[in-house]
């Protein structure tokens, strides 16, 4: 009976290692060990989720922020003189291919240089989190550099030389011209076809049409059409009904991402966000989820795992505090939940973005 | 066909490199014939010394800076030399394979591979076998993927395919980028003919594979459709048979309330009886919520009917609110806010004005949610 009781006590006392993941946050910027290769050509994603965890800890403030701007600037493929690469621009993923490092323009023409729509996401959220006022963004080429992704089916690219194509690169897209305040930069309505297209038979989204429903494209899929706002426009109360159905029955203890896979860390995030966005959140199991997401965490390192007893990454440190602050843990920043920045980061774009046409106005009535 | 593949300006006639892979020397070796074992950094080939290599530069303050060998570093500082100048040759086509040993996943590597693959005008056959054993090693990886997609479509031959992709899916039966592969094949080159087999034997093999049941839809709704009453009705019968073998499983039931959620889930005949003799001897949540979903669907389609019958509702709103007072209390605990909140709903838009007798809705009037916001501890 002792040891029933104690074991118990323990299941309880399950808590949450804060500067644990601080410091892990902390050395992910600084220097990975080279087993990390793969993550080169994504390492803006890697700061992303860095600096945004660190963003829901509240531990920015140890972060020296200039360095960390100039260096995401140095990544801006700008245009050239001549203008020859707009549909080329965008952020680059690191510097790989070798451009000499600048943070100015203008751009360097090269063969094999051009944005990742994926970077360019990661890279504009990580600005607004550092506090960046965006001026030294290209927007228009920005914009002209993610129209030439964008196929006749709705769907992107990730690359202007050509990739795989999916949803995912649609919800980069949208939240790009989210936050750029600048809807030019896509087709919604061949975007909006693309992503009801991807809904499949059981109401959850696959990354394409006929494609398996799986938790992280129907995220993209929701939390586009959020970004857009045409979710209810896009979808009839009774697909929204049917989707929340979908979403809910992901929860086993923490989330999977599909039916009859084992739980993940990180659809705690992508099944809870989306939950979120379509009001039903409050209606899955708290107390589960969080047992299981912490069931992940490194005790020792700190950052969380996709499973316990496993190797934590950025990726799901990241998502699994995103995770733990939609069901409200104490100590956590909100995140808004379609633009995956915490609220105060959204809140400084949203005063960025209401400058800017301020400022456009004022132009006009210049004139 | 996919992206700019840019024409050519120059080639850069060279001797084809032979390289061993192997320990690493200190010291220069001239002629590395001489050890074949041994492995030659670029810096020290003699048929690479024309090139200036380039080294990556991330400024004065790197973020996330990957610490990378000396080995690594070498390869990607040619890497980079031959992006600059764009060549084209034999050389810079060997060394993208030595690149994509070290990373896989640098998309650039891949699209300068294909860049040269068409150059050089390369064997597309041998290829297919190096993206073969490539994705054997790391099959979830999308450049692999992708590339493999665009080989295939340069040869037009789709035929290593379907077999390719079997085996892959005999280490990992739901990985995903194989899955959208096979699907991408079948589509495009219209193999559907043995794909209902394939699922079937996968299906045998596992009944709860998710992406085998999503295959089965795929093959089903892009040959016979499911609107044949003959296929729909031997769908529905394969679907209860499964559940008769394995009752807990979530997808056969997406499947079943997927092909009927469109075509009146109440009115398939016998239907209902045959999921309430299941509910004694093969209950699951997933059994209880398409019973909740079918009464669902007769309040909806009655009550847009010309005379609607009172009673009739009456009754399936009660059967509708004791599944969710079932499901919450009981049989799917970790769904009970959500349960208990769609009983609300239900009985707000059906509940009529006698204000009905179950303990589920503290008020009949409510229409939106009513939950308590949970506490953590």
């Amino acid at each position: 009976m002792a040891e029933e009781e104690s074991q118990f006590e323990e299941f309880e006392q399950i808590d949450f290692l804060r500067d644990r993941h601080v410091r892990f946050f902390q050395r992910t910027l600084q220097v990975l060990p080279e087993r990390y290769a793969s993550l080169e050509t994504t390492r803006l994603t890697i700061i992303f989720f860095a600096l945004s965890g660190l963003d829901v800890l509240d531990a920015l403030d140890m972060i020296d922020r200039n360095m960390m701007i100039e260096w995401i600037y140095s990544l801006q493929v700008l245009p050239t003189e001549d203008q020859s690469n707009l549909s080329r621009c965008g952020f680059r993923g690191s510097s790989h291919i070798g451009i000499p490092y600048t943070t100015k323009g203008p751009g360097v023409l090269h063969p094999y240089d051009s944005g990742h729509v994926a970077m360019t996401y990661t890279g504009l959220c990580s600005l607004l989190i550092l506090g960046d006022d965006l001026s030294r963004v290209n927007k228009q080429a920005c914009l002209a550099g993610l129209r030439a992704l964008q196929l006749e089916d709705g769907s992107f690219y990730a690359v202007p030389e050509g990739s795989e194509n999916d949803i995912r690169f649609i919800y980069c897209a949208a939240s790009i011209c989210y936050m750029l305040d600048d809807w030019s930069g896509m087709d919604i309505q061949k975007a909006i076809d693309y992503i009801r297209g991807s809904l499949s038979y059981d109401n959850g989204f696959g990354q394409g049409a006929g494609r398996e429903s799986h938790g992280g494209w129907t995220y993209c899929a929701i939390a586009s059409l959020c970004l857009m706002g045409r979710l209810e426009e896009a979808l009839s109360q009774r697909e929204l009904d049917r989707i929340r159905r979908w979403c809910i029955m992901r929860q086993q203890s923490g989330f999977h991402g599909r039916p009859n896979k084992p739980v993940d860390t990180c659809y705690s995030f992508w099944v809870g966000a989306t939950l979120e966005l379509l009001d039903v959140f409050q209606y899955t199991n708290f107390d589960r989820n969080r047992s299981f997401i912490l069931s992940t965490q490194d005790r020792l390192v700190g950052g969380f795992a996709k499973w316990p007893d496993s190797h934590p990454d950025p990726l799901h440190a990241y998502l699994g505090l995103c995770g733990l602050s939609l069901i409200g843990e104490p100590s956590l920043r909100k995140v808004h939940p379609a633009l995956n920045i915490t609220q105060r980061a959204f809140q400084h774009l949203q005063q960025l973005q209401q400058t800017w046409r301020d400022s456009s106005g004022s132009c006009l009535r210049q004139h | 066909m996919s992206g700019v593949e840019e024409t050519l300006n120059e080639t850069v006639e060279v001797k084809e490199d032979n390289e061993f892979d192997g320990e690493v020397e200190d010291h220069p070796v001239d002629d590395y014939m001489a050890d074949p074992t041994r492995y030659v950094f670029y810096r020290d080939r003699k048929d690479w010394a024309d090139l200036e290599p380039v080294p990556q530069d991330d400024g004065p303050s790197p973020v996330v800076k990957i610490a990378y060998s000396e080995k690594f570093s070498d390869v990607y500082d040619y890497f980079r030399a031959l992006l600059k100048n764009d060549e084209r040759s034999e050389r810079a086509f060997a060394l993208t394979a030595d690149a994509i040993e070290l990373n896989a996943a640098n998309y650039t590597v891949w699209h300068y591979r294909r860049v040269l693959l068409q150059a050089l005008a390369k064997d597309l056959r041998e290829e297919m076998r190096y993206i073969t054993a490539i994705i054997e090693e790391q099959p979830k990886n999308y450049q692999v993927w992708h590339h493999r997609r665009m080989v295939v479509e340069w040869l037009n031959d789709p035929s290593e395919e379907l077999e390719f992709i079997a085996d892959i899916l005999s280490q990992d039966a739901k990985n995903y980028h194989a899955w959208q592969h096979r699907q991408w094949v079948i589509q495009e080159y219209k193999l559907w003919e043995s794909e209902l087999e394939f699922v079937e034997n996968l299906l045998e093999e596992d009944v709860r594979n998710n992406s085998a049941w999503n295959q089965r839809h795929f093959v089903i709704s892009h040959t016979t459709g499911f609107s044949d009453a003959g296929v729909l009705d031997r769908e529905i019968q394969y679907c209860l048979n499964q559940i008769r073998k394995a009752p807990h499983n979530e997808s056969a039931w997406n499947y079943l309330k997927g092909m009927l959620q469109d075509r009146g889930l109440s009115t398939q005949p016998g239907l209902l009886e045959k999921v309430l003799e299941l509910k004694e001897t093969h209950c699951s949540p997933y059994l209880l919520a398409f019973l909740f979903d079918c009464y669902e669907d007769s309040l909806e389609s009655s009550s847009q009917k010309e005379n609607i019958d009172e009673e009739e509702q009456k009754i399936s709103l009660k059967k509708a609110l004791e599944i969710c007072e079932l499901l919450a209390q009981d049989k799917d605990t970790i769904r009970k806010e959500y349960w208990l909140f769609l009983g609300r709903s239900l009985k707000a838009k059906y509940g009529g004005g006698d204000g009905g007798t179950d303990a589920l809705s503290e008020d009949p009037e409510a229409s939106v949610p009513t939950s308590e916001p949970q506490e953590l501890n």
